[in-house]
């Protein structure tokens, strides 16, 4: 199935009557990668809200720079001291700090919506997406050798930078996926295979086959979370102690036939993406916990809504086209009717 | 312990009572200009923002919760019915009501469900029943909202958050609909007045439904 004219939310002229749609307003159909825009400004949005919990204008250990002070341990001491240089601002300045780091995250996440100021607000999330990495996220447990895609790794912040790359706005037309249109058709495809390969590798360096360690990612996670899902994790972490390495291998093994995927054929590709889809959300709700957002104190939902994102940019379309007004898949949102 | 940020709760607070003044604003001239389209979402949001200004700073809240229960259980239901009456009229379809149905359904969990301790300015301990609103129906609620937030904001249909896109010269129109809008449903019409045509704007009745997703969003995840 390939998209295509696939408008949601719009009645049916044949149900609803002439009489009734004459009075319907022609509405332009929003194009995909537009969507796809909104659906990342709707991200830096919740990212902003969640920047303003008490918790992140909380100095000490029980705040925000507490926690960046965690990250910061077990890193290299050129990166350690970088993130606590940072934690230390955060901690004696909370309020001169968290309350710009969540102003950034509104104007990304509103400046994408208007047309005028998309490219300005798509470059900022880019610079900014690469500081949180750096400062917030400790490189996402790179230097560690724990970044393993399970948790996050290797950044799930660093997925925003890639999605602002891909989504950059373009007048494209003839393009096989949507993110084809912004850096064209042979780079999208690199940066799908770079993006994939890098999972697969992560998935089974350093600490990311260790049963051990994918166990205690999971059970530190179970902290203050619902009871549906604190079951959930009691289930996972299970898991990942007695078939952690075998998880892993097959993980990576994953990340490989999806980073393939994209050059076969047309169904074959969607099977990919679909397998993709399915193993992150999985991962985001039974490994990542919805980023720990449900326990409060989150500063994001992590990377697996992110990769799915990222995926749906590179489903093909039908007749290769992604242009404006041809595709229309919009949230209930998009297309409000009374 | 953690460091309660009150200033920005007043701060919500207020540009809740705003939502609110601004909605009662239209509302009045609704009825002024016979209005046809539009004043249930004002209703909603009038007692939204003088609910959730309460919210933030409790000392500015009142009424018995009961009551506010009432109202928002009232609204749920007059948006669901909303809901099914354009479906039937239009065909099977997203009516925009949903998310105004969802919206007071959200503002009733705040009323049912405590937070967990109440923060400086804020409490949200308006129940006494003890249970917490579970964490994973406030996330999605939240994202909903602010997908909405978003969406609207990026919507060609300027005042459809109010009007729904199929008041079509009113949704359509750039500029102070409420004539247009009275004229087009064929209905007799007062002059509209100068502070309605200030004010009835399609821009700034979606600036209303937007603070008000963003507002009502922050709410829900600090309920988490």
């Amino acid at each position: 199935m390939s998209i295509t004219e696939t408008r949601v939310g719009r009645p049916p002229a044949a149900s609803a009557g002439a009489a009734r749609s004459s009075n319907a307003p022609a509405r332009p159909a929003r194009d995909l990668q537009r969507t796809f825009q909104l659906v990342l400004a709707t991200v830096w949005l919740l990212d902003a809200v969640l920047q303003l919990q008490p918790f992140m204008f909380t100095p000490g250990s029980n705040g925000f720079s507490g926690m960046l002070h965690g990250i910061a341990s077990g890193n290299p001491s050129w990166v350690a001291d970088t993130i606590r240089w940072n934690a230390s601002i955060i901690d004696h300045h909370p309020v001169l700090t968290n309350a710009p780091f969540a102003l950034i995250q509104f104007l990304i996440g509103f400046g994408i919506v208007s047309k005028r100021t998309l490219k300005p607000a798509l470059g900022l999330s880019i610079v900014w997406a690469l500081g949180v990495w750096w400062f917030g996220e400790g490189s996402g447990g790179v230097f560690l050798g724990g970044a393993t895609p399970f948790g996050g790794g290797p950044g799930g912040v660093l997925f925003y930078a890639v999605l602002a790359v891909l989504l950059w706005p373009r007048q494209g037309s003839d393009q096989p996926f949507v993110a084809a249109r912004a850096v064209g058709v042979r780079a999208a495809k690199a940066v799908w295979v770079a993006v994939w390969t890098l999972l697969a590798l992560l998935s089974v360096v350093g600490s990311g086959r260790s049963p051990e360690a994918l166990h205690d990612l999971v059970a530190g996670m179970n902290s203050g979370q619902p009871g549906w899902l604190t079951r959930i994790d009691v289930s996972s972490a299970s898991f990942f102690l007695h078939h952690g390495t075998a998880a892993a291998i097959l993980l990576a093994v994953v990340c490989l036939i999806v980073a393939a995927g994209t050059f076969l054929p047309a169904p074959i590709t969607q099977a990919t993406l679909v397998l993709a889809i399915a193993v992150f959300a999985v991962i985001w709700v039974a490994v990542q916990n919805f980023g720990g957002i449900l326990a409060g104190g989150a500063t994001d939902p992590n990377s697996g809504p992110l990769v799915i994102l990222l995926a749906l940019t590179y489903w093909p379309l039908a007749n290769n086209r992604a242009t404006a007004s041809d595709v229309a898949v919009a949230p209930a949102f998009a297309e409000q009717e009374g | 312990m953690t460091t309660t940020p009150s200033w920005l709760y007043y701060l919500f607070s207020v540009v809740m009572l705003g939502v609110a003044a601004y909605s009662l604003v239209l509302l009045v001239s609704s009825v002024a200009t016979r209005r046809p389209l539009g004043w249930d979402v004002d209703v909603s949001h009038f007692f939204m923002g003088l609910s959730m200004a309460g919210m933030f700073v409790t000392k500015w809240a009142f009424g018995a919760n009961n009551v506010w229960e009432l109202i928002f259980t009232g609204l749920v239901i007059w948006f669901l019915a909303r809901s099914i009456q354009s479906i039937q009229r239009w065909g099977l379809h997203l009516p925009h009501f949903l998310i105004h149905a969802l919206m007071s359904f959200a503002m009733l969990l705040m009323y049912w469900f405590p937070m967990a301790a109440s923060t400086g300015a804020m409490s949200m301990s308006m129940s006494s029943r003890g249970a917490k609103l579970d964490p994973g129906l406030a996330f999605v609620l939240a994202f909903v909202l602010f997908a909405s937030a978003i969406f609207t904001l990026a919507s060609p249909n300027k005042g459809a958050s109010h009007h729904g896109t199929h008041a079509p010269v009113y949704a359509m129109s750039a500029s102070a609909g409420s004539e247009m809008a009275a004229s087009h449903s064929g209905e007799e019409t007062t002059p509209v007045v100068g502070v309605e045509r200030l004010l009835a704007t399609p821009r700034l009745e979606d600036a209303s439904h937007v603070v008000m997703c963003v507002a009502m969003g922050f709410m829900l995840i600090l309920m988490l």
